[in-house]
């Protein structure tokens, strides 16, 4: 019998396989696929449920100590050249596997309740399985070239998603956005790959890093030319897991619906790019300028997307920017050199985050029973409140993902975040000081979107309120409600979206106990000497300090929060927004970063093709055009034209030429 | 005697043609789009019963080859055969004119015309490929002129008169420089006692001096340029497009901009490797403005059809570039992209059409939300846009990812500018889904565009127009997934051609560009054992 790691290729292929039978069934026979949504949910989910218990076992081998497997072939070839594929399963993948399937497996249930009414429902479960197919296949990438294959599909299927609802222009806008910006990242990405493969000769990740440290020692390759490789290639990254200033699309990307927000934009694509920072090790490690960059960005990252998540008002953006924030502190343990502090915060952080975008669109899910299905409405916390005796269980869940993500002991992201403050603290003492503050910062607002949410009076009758927040995002008022009459009050959400929830709040209070400095089973798996040494020199006089340092910096964030959000003792609004508006302006805009870039790229580009077409049609038609006229004389010529007797022109030239052979043939 | 293959795929459609006005029809195109199709579909089947039982891929000579002397004093013969660079788009023609007669489907203007042009087409665009004279290909080139003007001509656009002219005057006009250069290279050397021949491989055996060759690389530049298109010499491609039926547009943008790459390859390339060794860098930079000048003018596009047009003009940048590196790589993703493009452009333009059909408009500005209206219209848009943007998986995605990185590995030129063309060419691939995303998200997304909704000929697609669409994303996922498919049927021939050209380069004293561009003192590639 063969191990689960040499069938591993069955893994994407299975959900790959499901996709295509219903996406056929979608084209071909619309209605009557459209009419079979349990079936299609079963089939679906039966798929990604194969996968899953694939994945664990390839785990479980990892576990056991089996060594890396790699199965290759020729994909293309031309000359002395070939171009091979395959897939390749080793710890990291094993882990990442496990991670994609049990999320994804998760959402695929919780969405059967969050779209039961959609029309789009077999569409929606057609997409989902494609992209937990080409996730997975990123995931056991062999080298470089399939990343980038599977890199692209994601981003295609984050497309498909992010526009599911195409009838919504901020769907549709956020959708091109997306896949625009991580075309950008892309082509850094594709322009570093090229490179490394001219230095190097090789696409995979092992080779690539030996040979470029040889080329450059060498002296083939300059130094400053290897650093603009490795960062060209960072731009992949950088784009796909929204770090500063490629981060613009992730925000936007909550158009869709909000089960894809917590698989693909949160948990799992947003987290490619880490990954692959993390498979980039033996290239990135040799040169200290790329880390340092690479560790700059992902603190600037950090500390803007917390920034901005304070004053967010709608749940999904807020929850957003905190994603962009925390995807700041993985790339930061990457550029202190500790990919495996980084995905063990990736692991943690997308148990825990998972479960609050889901909380979150159970929250929306039933906000829109009350205000109707109007994101601007049933996601801006203004409208809601006091939603914990309604729905407590998403209240319970949400409040342990928020104590999580916080860095409160022993939940899953205190060991996590703190691994990385820890590396932080030795290599670039500044940035950890970035990453210090933040972590106040986070659970300063994510305790402000849980009271805001949870806690305090229900606001959704508030229709002064309502109007007021239609009138701001430029809608009138909705013409007339989906289903009649509308609810006082929400509901707990069924079992379908309940579960999943519960389900996680597992893994988001314990899997940190995995990873405990002292004895980090999880570094064990990945790097196992670096493990043990980190377990021998472990002390508690230094873990101590800097762990209570960061538990007290989120106390002091949560107890803010509590005075202002939960007992109104602390009146931000005036304390802090009116005494430094430009700062509270500035926040609200998102850095203007969004301003500058459409003023700069979109218009810009806009104008600049204007102007080519312009030059294309005046100048160089202008000139054909002219030839034209001058050739036939006057408008004589022109009404020649116009009779429709041209078509005698041809065969007068092809007359000529049979006369002209001809005549030559004469002479010859 | 073995079976002629290519002879008969190239006689079998004309002469079904001829039979045409036999046919019994009434008038109203219903019985002889059945005669069309079913003809259509032979010829397809004998280019693959050819390609099946005589073609050998491994071997890079000529094969198929029947040879009838004809006027043996000019040295004219009848002379047909493929090689690796006829192959492969010998079956693009043939396939793509059998999904064409399908897409001719609802012609009823003059249909017994429409279908006598398009077998008549069939026919000569498959003697473009497999002709092995050089005459013989002047006399294909010109004749496949006529059948397409006509279309354009009869069933195009309000302006279908200006497009039809313009066409004919630039191609026409153009193809001079082919009799000029074929007669010249035919005559070479007459007086010192060669044989005149057109036969290709005669004219590649004369050894024309450099600066001769130089000549004739310059005529048949501008005569294959315009055919591409290359940028500045493209501006009867929108025209024609823009007035060209359904049908009509996928063998413009399937088969006859191949004609010229191909004719690149064939003459500029293997006839004249010495003035290609000179030429090269200029066609590489040529390449990279195609690619980022037809973006730029289709991002600015507000009509659908021009739009599709300037987009192929961007696409065939990539051809430019990879048939001016000296790399196998490089020039096989410029084939692959060639018949990438065809199969990706033919499907594009055949929804444009569909959707005319439908909106009775191609202005962007009047359509949009018709996705909740057509939502299999919508998916089929979607896939053939994703394909045209290079998504992986499908082939324009390989195609592009050979040119990059054969180019990138093209040891023939200095680094900097390898790392600019490579650079800029890339900008594309941000450009191509600028237009391309736009474009989905001007016709389908958003709201539905009241007045457009209110027509009752907005339905969505029929089985008819899936079959094609589906049809065409075979080949197109089938490359993508497993690209060797198509490569493997063409890779010797073209490492064949390349070696000549590299030894061409080699030989090179003083290349245009000198140092600059050119690596003067090869660098052997460092790959590790």
């Amino acid at each position: 019998m063969p191990s689960a790691a040499e069938v591993a290729w069955l893994i994407p292929v299975l959900p790959l396989l499901g996709a295509v039978i219903t996406g056929l069934g979608l084209i071909s026979f619309n209605r009557t696929v459209n009419r079979l949504r349990k079936p299609v949910a079963v089939l679906l989910i039966s798929c990604v449920g194969a996968a899953a218990v694939l994945s664990y076992a390839v785990l479980a081998e990892q576990l056991a100590g089996a060594p890396p497997t790699e199965v290759l072939f020729t994909w293309a070839s031309a000359g002395n050249f070939s171009l091979p594929m395959g897939f390749r399963v080793d710890a990291l993948a094993a882990v990442m596997l496990a991670l994609v399937t049990t999320i994804a497996l998760l959402v695929m249930v919780y969405s059967d309740g969050y779209m039961a009414h959609d029309k789009g429902y077999v569409r929606f479960f057609t997409y989902l399985a494609l992209f937990s197919s080409s996730m997975l296949g990123l995931v056991i990438s062999p080298n470089l070239l399939e990343i980038y294959v599977f890199w692209e599909l994601v981003g295609m299927c984050s497309y498909l998603l992010v526009g599911f609802w195409y009838d919504r222009d901020g769907a549709a806008n956020a959708a091109q956005k997306a896949f625009v910006t991580n075309r950008v990242g892309d082509f850094g990405l594709l322009l570093g790959i090229l490179g490394l493969f001219w230095a190097t000769g090789s696409f995979d990740f092992e080779t690539i890093g030996s040979g470029l440290q040889n080329a450059v020692s060498s002296g083939v390759v300059p130094g400053w030319a290897a650093v603009a490789l490795c960062l060209f290639v960072f731009m992949g990254p950088m784009a796909k897991s929204a770090q500063f200033p490629l981060h613009v699309w992730l925000p936007d990307a909550m158009e869709g619906p909000t089960p894809i927000s917590a698989l693909i934009h949160a948990a799992t694509m947003v987290a490619a790019g880490v990954f692959l920072v993390a498979r980039l090790q033996p290239l990135y490690a040799p040169f200290p300028q790329v880390q340092a960059t690479v560790a700059v960005i992902g603190a600037i990252t950090l500390v803007l997307g917390a920034s901005i998540a304070l004053t967010q008002m709608d749940l999904k953006k807020g929850l957003a920017y905190s994603t962009v924030s925390q995807l700041g502190y993985m790339m930061l343990a990457m550029g202190c050199g500790a990919p495996v502090a980084g995905m063990f915060h990736l692991v943690t952080h997308a148990f825990f985050k998972a479960m609050l975008f889901l909380g979150s669109g159970s929250v929306i899910h039933a906000m829109e029973e009350v205000v109707g299905h109007e994101p601007v409405l049933a996601q801006d916390m203004r409208l809601m409140g006091g939603l914990r005796k309604h729905m407590p269980i998403t209240a319970s869940t949400f409040f342990i993902g928020c104590v999580a993500i916080s860095g409160i002991p022993p939940l899953a992201g205190f060991w996590s975040k703190d691994e990385i403050l820890g590396v932080a603290f030795g290599r670039f003492p500044l940035l950890w000081v970035a990453g210090f503050v933040t972590a106040g910062l986070t659970a300063f607002y994510m305790f402000r979107l849980y009271f805001l949410t949870f806690e305090g009076p229900f606001r959704g009758g508030d229709k002064a309120m309502a109007a007021q927040l239609l009138a701001a995002a430029g809608k009138g008022a909705p013409e007339h409600n989906d289903h009649g009459h509308h609810a006082d009050h929400p509901h707990e959400s069924g079992w379908q979206m309940a579960m999943p929830l519960v389900v996680l709040a597992v893994p988001s209070v314990l899997i940190g106990l995995l990873g405990v400095p002292w004895n980090s089973r999880f570094g064990l798996l990945l790097d196992p000497h670096e493990a043990i040494e980190a377990a021998q020199h472990f002390s508690w006089g230094e873990f101590l300090p800097l762990a209570g340092a960061s538990v007290g910096i989120s106390i002091t964030g949560i107890t803010v929060a509590v005075l202002a959000y939960a007992l109104h003792k602390l009146d931000l609004g005036t304390a802090v927004a009116g005494r430094f508006p430009a700062l509270n302006a500035f926040l609200a805009n998102k850095w203007y970063l969004d301003a500058i870039n459409d003023k700069l790229f979109v218009q810009g580009s806009r104008k600049l093709a204007k102007q080519v077409l312009d030059v294309d049609s005046k100048v160089v038609d202008g000139v054909v055009n002219l030839t034209g006229l001058l050739t036939l004389g006057s408008g004589e010529g022109l009404k020649y034209f116009n009779t429709g007797r041209a078509q005698f022109y041809a065969l007068i030239v092809f007359g000529g030429v049979i006369a002209l052979v001809v005549l030559f043939g004469s002479l010859g | 005697m073995a079976f002629p293959w290519l002879s008969a795929s190239i006689l079998f459609p004309i002469g079904a043609a001829l039979l045409i006005p036999f046919v019994p029809d009434k008038g109203d195109g219903k019985t002889v789009r059945w005669f069309a199709l079913v003809v259509a579909l032979l010829t397809f089947l004998l280019t693959v019963g050819g390609y099946l039982n005589e073609y050998n891929p491994a071997d890079p000579g000529l094969q198929l080859d029947e040879h009838i002397d004809w006027l043996p004093d000019l040295g004219l013969a009848w002379s047909v055969g493929a090689d690796g660079l006829s192959m492969p788009l010998i079956l693009l023609t043939s396939f793509i004119t059998a999904l064409a007669a399908l897409a001719a489907w609802p012609v009823s203007f003059k249909p017994k015309l429409f279908y006598f042009l398009l077998l008549a087409m069939d026919g000569g665009q498959i003697a473009v490929f497999a002709v092995q004279d050089m005459l013989l290909f002047f006399l294909a080139w010109e004749l496949e002129l006529i059948p397409v003007y006509l279309l354009l001509a009869i069933w195009g656009g309000k302006k279908r008169q200006y497009a039809a002219t313009k066409f004919i005057l630039y191609t026409a006009g153009s193809s001079l420089f082919i009799l000029l250069a074929a007669l010249a290279m035919a005559f070479f050397g007459s007086s010192s006692g060669m044989p005149i021949s057109f036969e290709y491989s005669a004219l590649m055996d004369k050894g024309f001096p450099i600066g001769f060759q130089l000549l004739c690389y310059a005529g048949l530049l501008i005569a294959f340029g315009v055919k591409l298109p290359i940028v500045p010499l493209h501006t009867w491609l929108p025209d024609a497009h823009g007035e060209a039926t359904a049908p009509v547009h996928m063998l413009l943008a399937g088969i006859l901009l191949k004609m010229g790459g191909y004719a690149l390859l064939r003459f500029n390339c293997q006839i004249l490797p010495d003035a290609h060794a000179q030429f090269a860098p200029l066609l590489v930079v040529l390449g990279v403005i195609n690619i980022i000048y037809a973006a730029l003018t289709s991002f600015a596009q507000r009509n659908l059809k021009r739009k599709i047009a300037y987009s192929s003009i961007s696409h065939m940048g990539f051809v430019l570039i990879g048939i001016g590196s000296f790399s196998a790589l490089g020039s096989s993703g410029a084939m692959l992209q060639m018949i990438s493009h065809g199969l990706i452009g033919a499907s594009l333009f055949f929804l444009v059409g569909a959707t005319y059909d439908r909106t009775h408009t191609l202005q962007l500005d009047e359509m949009g939300g018709v996705g909740q209206k057509m939502r299999k219209m919508f998916a089929l848009w979607t896939v053939c846009s994703l394909a045209s943007l290079a998504l992986p998986g499908m082939s324009g995605f390989v195609s592009e990812l050979m040119v990059f990185v054969g180019f990138a590995t093209d040891d023939a030129y200095t680094l900097p500018f390898r790392i600019v063309i490579d650079g800029l060419a890339a900008v594309g691939v941000i450009l191509t889904p600028v237009y391309l995303l736009s474009m989905l998200r001007e016709i389908f997304y958003g709201k539905e565009n009241v007045e457009l909704a209110s027509h009752s000929e907005l339905v969505d697609a029929e089985p008819r127009e899936i079959y094609v669409i589906g049809a065409l994303l075979v080949p197109i996922i089938g490359i993508g997934l497993y690209p060797r498919l198509m490569t493997d049927t063409y890779s010797a021939a073209m490492e064949a051609l390349v070696a000549r050209n590299e030894s061409a380069m080699k030989a090179l004293t003083s290349p245009a560009g000198g140092s600059l561009i050119r690596q003067t003192a090869l660098r052997a590639p460092m790959i590790p054992g």
